[in-house]
């Protein structure tokens, strides 16, 4: 037992987890309660269903695209475009449902605009991934470049209008699942599941492994055989994949999509995988920390509204936890080097004493 | 992180949330009638003055309904202030889910995009959350009113008084907003409409810019440059006559002006002559009205139209003195000092 608090202590996450832990015991202490309408029970502000499953809700979309966005982060990449990519996945999606004939049954209409989501945020990563690496210029000049394009294109297609999803869509995205009124918790599920996928995937494959390697030494990783152009494509590909996720789960839930959805979403994105620990100069990041970063701003988010501080003030806070997270990050790696610096040297000198 | 430290905020942590399960428990019932106003933007000005109007009208009625508010054990009526700083249908509908998580007794709405928030309206009604739309409209909700100008009309309106400053000739250019909006496309559409009606004026272009007041302004001093043909422009939305740049940028002598909007840092634009004509919003009884027809709703238990139309108030030389005095009684307090002393 002791072993198993001590290794859940240890983890790389457990630093998070208690901010977020802190952070929900002020707001859950400080948030005030008022009377349910349908039970006349009094119900704390912040620790309700409602409220949290909701903090998760809006969590999951930025969370999804967190892990692809950390995937990039530690290969030693960026991707201004992620939003775009939700955007256009979303539209085109949007626009293709709308076309199809009305005797399309809705298990087949999802079926569709899942695979179009997906295709379309497949194709954008290929497309970004191919051009870093054939043109080889730095992903931040490319992606902001996709960043306009993607989004333009997605423009022109849909005219700038706002285009509903057909119900199905919205009847998967927010189903209940026996929870009960108005509780809807496919996004938080899919969250999880991405994220589990994500960290299995980086933690135990060869091929997670590998976008440890490039991100950590493109160089060395090179002269030991690993295919480096082809591991950039595929994380690229993977960050599109995860926008594809969100913008299906996302446009599904509130049913239309349009052409300035996400618009600024990448900066919340990359500030997820950050906070979570991603090191942007390359070789550290989990998707587990990714995800748990998403969910610590929106519940930084959220407190602003549930502590009824100056909502104007969001943005100062996210701000100052990137920073703070940034530097905490360096100040955490230098520390380490220092460590392993007097290791060696006690170890030399152990060496020497004993060779004496 | 030591061991002990983590020991130490594990423990803090589960303190607060153990102390806050109890604070809740012991809590007393909110007395306060809580409306979530949720606008499009908290920078654009307009819809500060729709805060205004519902904060003035949340004080006024609490005072003169207090009788039926206790009968309801509320104390009074506030507005809870929950508008994202920039336009997100998506944050918008986020907003709309928590307010009612938080145990609000109505919502006050101006939809970015009604697809997107149309959802979220429908789970708030299906918890017994009233909700009321200003400004912009979701008419596939079940929201229960809307009070707002008609946007078609609106661009109509705009046109012909157009005409009447320009004697019905002249090339005309428009100037719209964000190309997603939906009401401002339909006040283009109205404005295109109406020039129809008069073959002396030709329309050079629809031109859409940022809207905020600066890179307006620049786009319309960029279209001028390029298209020196034209002698008017159409405006949809008063953005660029928020910076004074125009009256300097833009020779009055050739080219007339007639903009939707006229808030106090626009007035200048109607005494220099560069604008004949600005058609007001009254953004104040945005929130005003829409507090009024919640507490009619909720509280006194009255019917409410659906549609409620809010009319365009023409403001010129003639009544600039009146329509300044009017700002300034609807809490504007940049309205200048010498507009409030004309007849």
């Amino acid at each position: 037992m002791q072993r198993f608090l001590r290794s859940i202590l240890g983890s790389q996450q457990s630093g998070l987890v208690m901010v977020i832990l802190g952070l929900g015991a002020i707001l859950a202490f400080f948030a005030g309660s008022h009377e349910d309408k349908a039970t006349g029970a009094m119900v704390n502000n912040f620790l309700n269903a409602g409220t949290l499953l909701q903090v998760a809700t809006d969590a999951s979309f930025f969370a999804i695209m967190a892990v692809g966005m950390t995937l990039i982060i530690v290969s030693d990449g960026i991707d201004l475009s992620i939003g775009s990519i939700y955007a256009l996945a979303g539209v085109t999606m949007a626009m293709v449902l709308a076309a199809l004939p009305p005797s399309v049954s809705p298990v087949m209409t999802v079926f569709i605009g899942l695979g179009i989501s997906l295709g379309i945020g497949l194709l954008c990563g290929l497309f970004n991934g191919a051009m870093i690496v054939g043109l080889n210029v730095h992903p931040f000049i490319i992606t902001l470049g996709t960043m306009w394009v993607f989004r333009g294109i997605a423009f022109v297609a849909s005219k700038a209008n706002s285009i509903l999803v057909p119900q199905p869509l919205t009847d998967v995205a927010k189903c209940t699942l026996g929870l009960g009124k108005a509780l809807y918790p496919v996004p938080l599920l899919t969250m999880l599941l991405i994220t589990l996928l994500g960290a299995i995937y980086l933690s135990k494959t060869v091929m997670g492994r590998h976008i440890y390697a490039v991100g950590g030494n493109e160089d060395a990783s090179r002269f030991c055989g690993l295919r480096v152009k082809r591991i950039r494509i595929g994380v690229f590909v993977l960050a599109g994949l995860t926008a594809g996720i969100a913008a299906f789960l996302g446009i599904s839930y509130y049913g239309s999509a349009s052409c300035g959805d996400a618009q600024g979403y990448e900066l919340y994105v990359i500030a997820s995988a950050v906070v979570g620990g991603a090191s942007m100069s390359g070789g550290k990041g989990s998707a587990i920390s990714a995800m748990l970063g998403a969910i610590l701003i929106t519940m930084i988010r959220q407190s602003i509204r549930t502590l009824h501080f100056d909502q104007n003030y969001e943005w100062i806070i996210i701000g100052c936890a990137i920073v703070i997270a940034v530097v905490l990050d360096q100040f955490n790696a230098r520390m380490m080097q220092r460590r392993l610096a007097n290791a060696a040297a006690q170890a030399r000198v152990q060496q020497m004493s004993s060779a004496k | 992180m030591k061991n002990w430290m983590k020991s130490v905020a594990l423990f803090a942590a589960l303190f607060g949330i153990t102390a806050g399960a109890v604070a809740a428990d012991a809590a007393k019932p909110a007395k306060e009638f809580k409306i979530a106003m949720i606008a499009k933007s908290s920078t654009n000005p307009v819809f500060l003055s729709g805060r205004a109007g519902a904060e003035f009208a949340a004080g006024e009625l609490s005072k003169k309904y207090a009788a039926e508010l206790a009968k309801m054990n509320y104390s009074k009526i506030v507005i809870d202030w929950r508008t994202p700083p920039n336009e997100d249908a998506q944050l918008q509908a986020q907003r709309i889910a928590q307010s009612v998580n938080d145990g609000v007794d109505a919502i006050l709405l101006s939809c970015s995009d009604a697809g997107k928030v149309n959802g979220a309206i429908n789970d708030a009604v299906a918890r017994d959350i009233p909700v009321f739309t200003f400004d912009s409209d979701a008419p596939q909700s079940k929201r229960f009113a809307f009070y707002g100008v008609d946007d078609i009309e609106t661009g109509r309106q705009t046109m012909s008084e157009m005409a009447k400053a320009i004697d019905g000739k002249g090339k005309v250019a428009i100037l719209s907003g964000s190309q997603n909006a939906p009401n401002l496309k339909k006040r283009v559409e109205g404005a295109q409409t109406e020039a129809k009606k008069y073959p002396g004026i030709e329309i050079v272009g629809v031109f859409n810019c940022v809207e905020t007041p600066q890179d307006a302004a620049a786009e319309v001093v960029r279209v001028t440059n390029a298209h020196p043909e034209i002698t008017a422009w159409a405006m949809v939305g008063g953005w660029p006559l928020f910076t004074k740049t125009l009256l300097k940028d833009i020779d009055s002598n050739k080219i007339k002006i007639v903009s939707v909007d006229a808030l106090p840092a626009q007035l200048p634009y109607i005494e220099k002559g560069l604008t004949p004509t600005l058609l007001a919003q009254s953004c104040f009884l945005w929130g005003s009205i829409g507090v009024e027809k919640i507490v009619d709703k909720v509280i006194l238990k009255k019917d409410v139209p659906v549609m409620n139309k809010q009319e365009l108030v023409v403001v010129n030389k003639d009544t600039l003195g009146k329509w300044a005095r009017q700002l300034k009684e609807w809490k504007f307090d940049d309205v200048p000092e010498e507009y409030l002393k004309l007849p």
